[in-house]
């Protein structure tokens, strides 16, 4: 009887405990799946916010460890704005316009990354386009001027789908100049985006405003200028007055192709860089 | 945020396979597995020799445990579909939880790894995105925990190696060795992985496992870039390296001044006044003028080339921080202008290039 008794004893302990173990490991599961749904938020939401600014901006603000300290940086902008798309909107169908300007900027983006750069701004059918911004890049005038390059290239194939699919083409002026900026985040706590601030970006947004006076694509400022090798093919353009400054800017139209520029009447320059008596190392 | 395995772009093979049965055979000696990087990396002596080192390398100075997590958080860093891949199957196979893989992909693992494993992964992720490349004084962290100077400069070689590893992986395209992870995730791997977490419960935790080489001061190295090596003195790492870029330079298939513009460029974009100093020393050795390395360091082309071998100037420039997407097309590009050979040279002489000038750090 006694040894029934211990049995059953034993029985209901070893019930007891196994109910308990379970019980704790429901909980543990269940604490897994809310952390695991928590992860899963965090991430979607990352990866939204990576819509809004760059990658690396997003990864560095939501890493605790890590802090944005505003910083005084040597970076080139690209203004680009589109001609006239204002009034074609009033034209067009708003779904049609909306199509077009998706498009549109899903190119010039494409154009802006493959070469080092980081579109960070949309302003109604205008973007800008930072080079050097995030990280050092001792290269970023020839990018800038490589996706500008890139970006008259994208668009004159994307007008060839719209020509063909009835629609009117589009146009575009780009000003790029190069100065020292501060970097960061800018706004308020309710608002704010990761821009820079300064002179330079100023004087960027006129150079892109220039090109519509001087009816030209594509102008760079002198400082981009030197900065280039001779394997761009530049033209003096007419020193002119912008806004806030009070000397004449000069700058230099980017040529679209060097080799049909035969007829030698702009005057063309070469870069600084450049230097005709090169001579040839022995290959070893 | 690092993507995660699935998110990984990833193109058709850029290099085709080369046998070398002899090769092969040594792979397998040695207790490595052939694998489709060890196919297409086959036709260079010094490249094939630094992967098999880095794959069959084991731990001396840091944690055994953390080679492999570390392989693939570096390799999810540097969105390498091929080496992130294998890792992961990897440490399937060591017992880790597809939960733990998880929560390490999405940088939220603190729950389950001690603060010095955390620093430790934190450095590695932090050395392989290098933006921008961290300072000596990162060092600190790890030393804080625990580590020693040897054990720092391990996981710091590990790193760099690991960016080596994955960059020529992702530049080739190389497949993904879709048959070791389907074994992993397979109802083998996992009794597998039972049997290697049971194992990794009952062995005691601990730093390190062998002894180093060598004790004592760590000297310059000579051969190319050799002073970079000095931290590494006393470690297998160090004869790694040392054959590797020497290996690399002696290589007949690139010219030497193209392999240290290469260099040059890769130092200038991780700004290492150190590594570029050391090409600058190797090209004047060549007869490169200053003011010549300082017109194709500027312009990221140079006429004093061989060949088609100025265009792998602008080409390396973005090898230090790319899209898999856009790095795979314009080494496409190049395979065009380029024949295979050269082709794999090239992506061995930059994605060392990067390991190097990443490694160089421990003086910075």
């Amino acid at each position: 009887m006694m040894a029934w008794l211990w049995a059953a004893s034993v029985l209901i302990l070893v019930a007891a405990v196994w109910i308990v173990w379970r019980s704790r490991q429901a909980q543990v599961r269940r604490l897994e799946r809310l952390l695991d749904m928590g992860d899963e938020r965090l991430e979607r939401l990352q990866r939204e916010f990576e819509r809004f600014a760059p990658p690396d901006v997003v990864e560095r603000l939501t890493d605790a460890s890590a802090s944005f300290v505003p910083q005084l940086r040597q970076v080139t902008m690209l203004f680009a704005d589109l001609r006239g798309f204002t009034a074609l909107c009033d034209k067009l169908d708003p779904a049609v316009t909306v199509h077009i300007l998706n498009d549109y900027f899903a190119l010039m983006n494409q154009a802006v990354e493959r070469h080092h750069g980081h579109i960070t701004e949309l302003v109604g059918d205008g973007l800008l386009a930072l080079f050097g911004a995030l990280e050092p890049n001792p290269w970023q005038c020839r990018d800038a001027v490589l996706a500008a390059q890139a970006m008259r290239a994208a668009l004159e194939r994307y007008n060839g789908e719209l020509v063909a699919r009835g629609l009117p083409p589009l146009h575009f002026g780009i000003g790029i100049h190069s100065g020292e900026v501060i970097a960061g985040i800018i706004g308020t706590a309710g608002l704010a985006k990761f821009s820079v601030t300064g002179d330079p970006i100023n004087v960027a947004s006129r150079v892109e405003g220039l090109t519509r006076q001087l009816h030209v694509d594509l102008l760079i400022t002198d400082e981009v200028r030197r900065a280039l090798d001779d394997g761009f093919s530049l033209r003096a353009m007419p020193a002119t007055l912008v806004k806030g400054k009070s000397l004449p800017l000069q700058t230099w139209h980017v040529e679209p192709d060097a080799a049909a520029q035969g007829d030698g009447a702009a005057e063309k320059v070469r870069s600084p860089a450049s230097d005709p008596a090169r001579t040839t190392a022995d290959a070893p | 945020m690092s993507a995660v395995l699935g998110e990984v772009e990833w193109g058709e093979p850029v290099l085709p396979i080369q046998r070398d049965a002899a090769w092969e055979e040594q792979v397998k000696r040695r207790g490595g597995h052939v694998s489709e990087a060890d196919r297409r990396t086959a036709a260079s002596p010094w490249i094939r020799e630094l992967g098999l080192s880095l794959t069959t390398y084991k731990a001396v100075a840091m944690p055994a445990h953390l080679l492999h997590i570390g392989a693939m958080v570096v390799a999810q860093e540097n969105a390498c579909r091929y080496c992130y891949g294998a890792n992961r199957a990897y440490l399937k196979l060591l017992g880790y939880s597809e939960a733990y893989i998880r929560r390490l992909e999405r940088e939220v693992h603190e729950a389950e790894l001690d603060e010095r494993d955390r620093v430790v992964i934190a450095f590695a992720r932090n050395l392989a995105r290098s933006r921008p490349r961290p300072s000596r004084s990162a060092c600190q962290a790890l030393v804080d925990v625990g580590l020693s100077p040897a054990a720092v400069a391990e996981v710091a070689f590990l790193v760099a190696v690991g960016c080596f590893y994955n960059r020529v992986t992702t530049f080739m395209a190389c497949p993904p060795e879709r048959g070791f992870e389907r074994f992993a995730n397979g109802p083998v791997g996992r009794i597998v992985g039972l049997g290697a977490a049971l194992l990794r419960s009952l062995k005691p935790g601990g730093w390190g496992g062998q002894e180093l080489l060598s004790a004592g001061a760590a000297k310059a190295a000579d051969g190319p870039f050799g002073p970079i090596l000095a931290p590494l003195a006393g470690l297998p790492a160090e004869r790694i390296m040392k054959d590797a870029l020497e290996g690399a330079f002696a290589s007949p298939v690139l010219s030497r001044p193209t392999k240290a513009l290469m260099f040059a460029i890769v130092a200038r974009t991780l700004e290492c006044a150190l590594c570029e100093n050391q090409a600058r020393g190797l090209l004047d050795g060549y007869g490169i003028q200053a003011q010549d390395v300082d017109s194709a360091l500027a312009q990221l082309h140079s006429d004093q080339l061989p060949g088609a071998e100025s265009a792998l100037l602008s080409w390396t420039r973005g090898t230090v921080y790319y899209d898999v997407a856009n790095i795979q097309r314009e080494t496409r590009e190049l395979a065009g202008k380029v024949d295979p050979k050269v082709l794999l040279e090239a992506i061995g002489v930059a994605a060392l290039a990067n390991a190097t000038v990443r490694l160089a750090m421990l003086h910075a």
